[in-house]
């Protein structure tokens, strides 16, 4: 991935892209809103825009909105400080795709900018999925393992869609619980967990291959071992 | 600072303004009635004259000017006001007191009394002239009528000086009553101001709007010193819960960084300084915002919404965990509980309270979740059978960093609930805990239909 970051913080700019050049990818940086939004509508073409909310000479949010409007559709991931319910919303307004509160651990930020970047262009969305021996048919909401019907929830069948869509990729708790359950917060209540024990015991349960996979300390992920 | 001036205080002004004011009013009337009086008195002798005029002037044109003579001498013996004159076409004086010069016919002031006689030092005469040229002069004598209208102008200006004096002494007095009471206030607030959080301002028994805004005055100083307080409590309470995990974090990273352990100590150890550390980012983080809630930025962007159907999402979510820890969550949410509010900020509200009953209960609990309508008025309740809270407590648990052992040894951040709280208010929901015998139950009452915008 080319990931650009447009942050004014050199120490924290310097520790994300380290953290992204470690994990094999390509990491670029701006410091300030004007040369963000120059380097984000130039000639290099990336995979993922990273934008912090304050930034010195051009603001975050009129940076990702400059973007859009000089027809750019980079994938951006707002970064706010302010722990703010209202800077969500307005980041999105503004064309964001995603957001964090810093501070953040940086595996969620990575899983983050690794589903961005991997966004499937708006189109036909397929209504049948499979990986493997899996299938889901998002239209008559069943779900099929080795020719075998499972019985779902209609959210583990939402959790278990969102894992499909999101094959081979980390999932937070973060991610899960905004994406498949709409809150924006994180409960002490360990509601992930257990739907994603019952879904795993439903999908994999009697298989040779476990297709659900816990990452400690990072989430979840749905992928073939190989 | 300076004391303020008697003669600068508002009431003062005001009761100078008004003083003023009906002083101009006493005086247009004073001068109306004087006008009236005198051109009613100047009009009835007007007529006298004239009709005593016309008598003497018949007298001439019968019988001429020696019998006219002898008229107005034999008139003048009589007792009546009228003084006359008479001058022949030559302008000798043939009788009478009465010689206005120069002798032109109409209505004159004759003034200056001639050495003899009553005659009025002013005196209203008809002058006219007769046929063949002699002057015949009629006048009345001015003294009474003068001394009445003296005598109103005399009232006039008497009630005038007493109005100002006393409408001065009681604007003063006014002032002065006034003046004192705003000293009061005003040296209560400088005490405040000063530091002495305890000062009140004096209340009088009085019931009049300087008293209300005493009293107004004195609960904003009582709600100031209340947050005051609870603000202290609060930092010192986010000092207490900050310094335990920072503090453990740095000796754990100092003993990794000791001799003696190994790779695998140090990475247990830096894993558990970041959790540490990341838990107080997280407290911050609750505060921010439940700091954003109660500044109440987010009304704007209230929608209508159905608590008991937002309740219902929230508590499916829990379902897993309650059947994993052993617990029973009850829904009872037929009732829909409408309302404008912010769906995001109800789901956590709920969540919490869900989060809560879960966490301080033990194994085999029943969480009951149920909307109710009373009243005209809709409820939400959340309400476990757990340990509960000390009666004497139960208005406690909504304060930030509240919980109930003193020690903070359960986990816990003590801002779950004061989130609740301030999300219930930014909605105008009234939250209230109870004792639910065993337990705690958590009511969250609507606002009463039709009340509400």
């Amino acid at each position: 991935m080319k990931i650009l970051i447009v942050e004014d913080d050199h120490e924290i700019a310097a520790l994300l892209a380290e953290g992204i050049i470690a994990r094999g990818h390509e990491a670029h940086l701006a410091d300030n809103g004007r040369q963000g939004l120059l380097k984000a509508t130039g000639e290099t073409r990336y995979d993922v825009v990273v934008v912090d909310r304050l930034l010195p000479e051009l603001d975050g949010l009129s940076v990702v909105k400059a973007i859009r409007a000089a027809g750019v559709s980079t994938p951006a991931l707002f970064l706010t400080n302010l722990s703010g319910i209202d800077d969500r919303v307005e980041g999105l307004e503004a064309g964001a795709d995603d957001y964090l509160v810093k501070p953040f651990a940086f595996p969620e930020l990575m899983a983050r900018l690794t589903a961005l970047a991997r966004r499937p262009v708006l189109g036909a969305e397929p209504t049948l999925l499979s990986v493997l021996d899996l299938e889901m048919d998002l239209i008559r909401r069943t779900v099929k393992r080795s020719g075998r019907t499972i019985d779902l929830q209609p959210r583990e069948f939402q959790l278990l869609e969102f894992l499909v869509r999101s094959e081979g990729r980390v999932l937070t708790r973060r991610m899960l619980l905004e994406k498949v359950w709409g809150f924006h917060f994180d409960t002490r209540t360990n509601i992930v967990e257990t739907h994603m024990s019952r879904l795993r015991a439903k999908v994999d349960r009697g298989h040779s291959t476990s297709l659900i996979q816990t990452l400690r300390g990072a989430g979840y992920a749905l992928r073939a071992p190989n | 600072m300076p004391r303020t001036s008697l003669f600068r205080t508002s009431s003062f002004r005001l009761a100078a303004l008004y003083l003023a004011l009906f002083t101009i009013s006493v005086l247009v009337l004073g001068a109306v009635v004087y006008l009236v009086v005198w051109r009613e008195i100047v009009g009835d002798i007007d007529e006298d004259v004239k009709a005593e005029t016309s008598v003497l002037a018949r007298e001439y044109a019968a019988h001429g000017v020696d019998s006219l003579k002898a008229m107005i001498e034999a008139r003048s013996q009589s007792v009546n006001s009228f003084a006359y004159g008479l001058q022949d076409a030559e302008g000798h004086r043939l009788t009478g007191v009465l010689f206005p010069s120069p002798a032109q016919p109409g209505w004159t002031w004759v003034s200056g009394p001639p050495e003899d006689s009553g005659v009025a030092e002013t005196a209203r005469s008809l002058v006219t002239r007769l046929e063949g040229g002699a002057v015949l002069v009629v006048g009345v004598d001015w003294r009474n009528e003068q001394s009445v209208t003296h005598a109103i102008f005399l009232a006039f200006v008497w009630a005038l000086a007493g109005m100002l004096a006393l409408g001065t002494i009681g604007g003063l007095f006014l002032g002065s009553q006034v003046l004192k009471r705003i000293e009061a206030m005003n040296n209560a607030a400088r005490a405040i101001v000063a530091g002495d959080w305890r000062r009140r301002i004096p209340e009088t028994g009085a019931n009049d709007e300087l008293a209300e805004l005493a009293r107004t005055f004195n609960r904003t100083f009582d709600r100031i010193q209340s947050l005051l307080a609870a603000n202290r409590h609060v930092g010192d309470n986010i000092a207490h819960d900050l310094r335990r995990p920072l503090g453990r974090a740095v000796h754990r990273l100092e003993a990794a960084r000791g001799d003696g352990s190994t790779q695998q100590d140090a990475e247990t150890a830096i894993d558990v300084a970041i959790a540490d550390i990341r838990g107080v980012l997280e407290t911050f983080s609750a505060i921010l915002r439940i700091g954003q809630i109660e500044a109440g930025a987010r009304r704007a962007a209230f929608k209508s919404v159905d608590l008991a159907s937002i309740a219902r999402e929230v508590v499916e979510a829990f379902l897993p965990s309650a059947d994993e820890e052993d617990k029973v969550l009850v829904v009872d949410l037929e009732c829909a509980l409408p309302l404008s509010g912010d769906h995001e900020l109800l789901t956590q509200m709920i969540a919490n309270l869900v989060d809560n009953g879960m966490r301080h209960t033990p194994r085999g609990a029943r969480i009951t979740v149920a909307s109710e309508r009373a009243a005209g008025a809709g409820r939400l309740k959340v309400a476990d059978d757990g340990p509960g809270a000390p009666p004497g407590e139960l208005s406690r648990i909504f304060e930030r960093f509240y919980r109930l052992d003193a020690a903070r040894a359960t986990p816990g951040d003590g801002l779950g609930l004061s989130l609740v709280a301030a999300i219930a208010e930014l909605h105008g929901l009234e939250c209230i805990a109870r004792d639910n015998r065993p337990g705690l139950s958590i009511v969250l009452s609507l606002p009463a239909q039709g009340v509400s915008g």
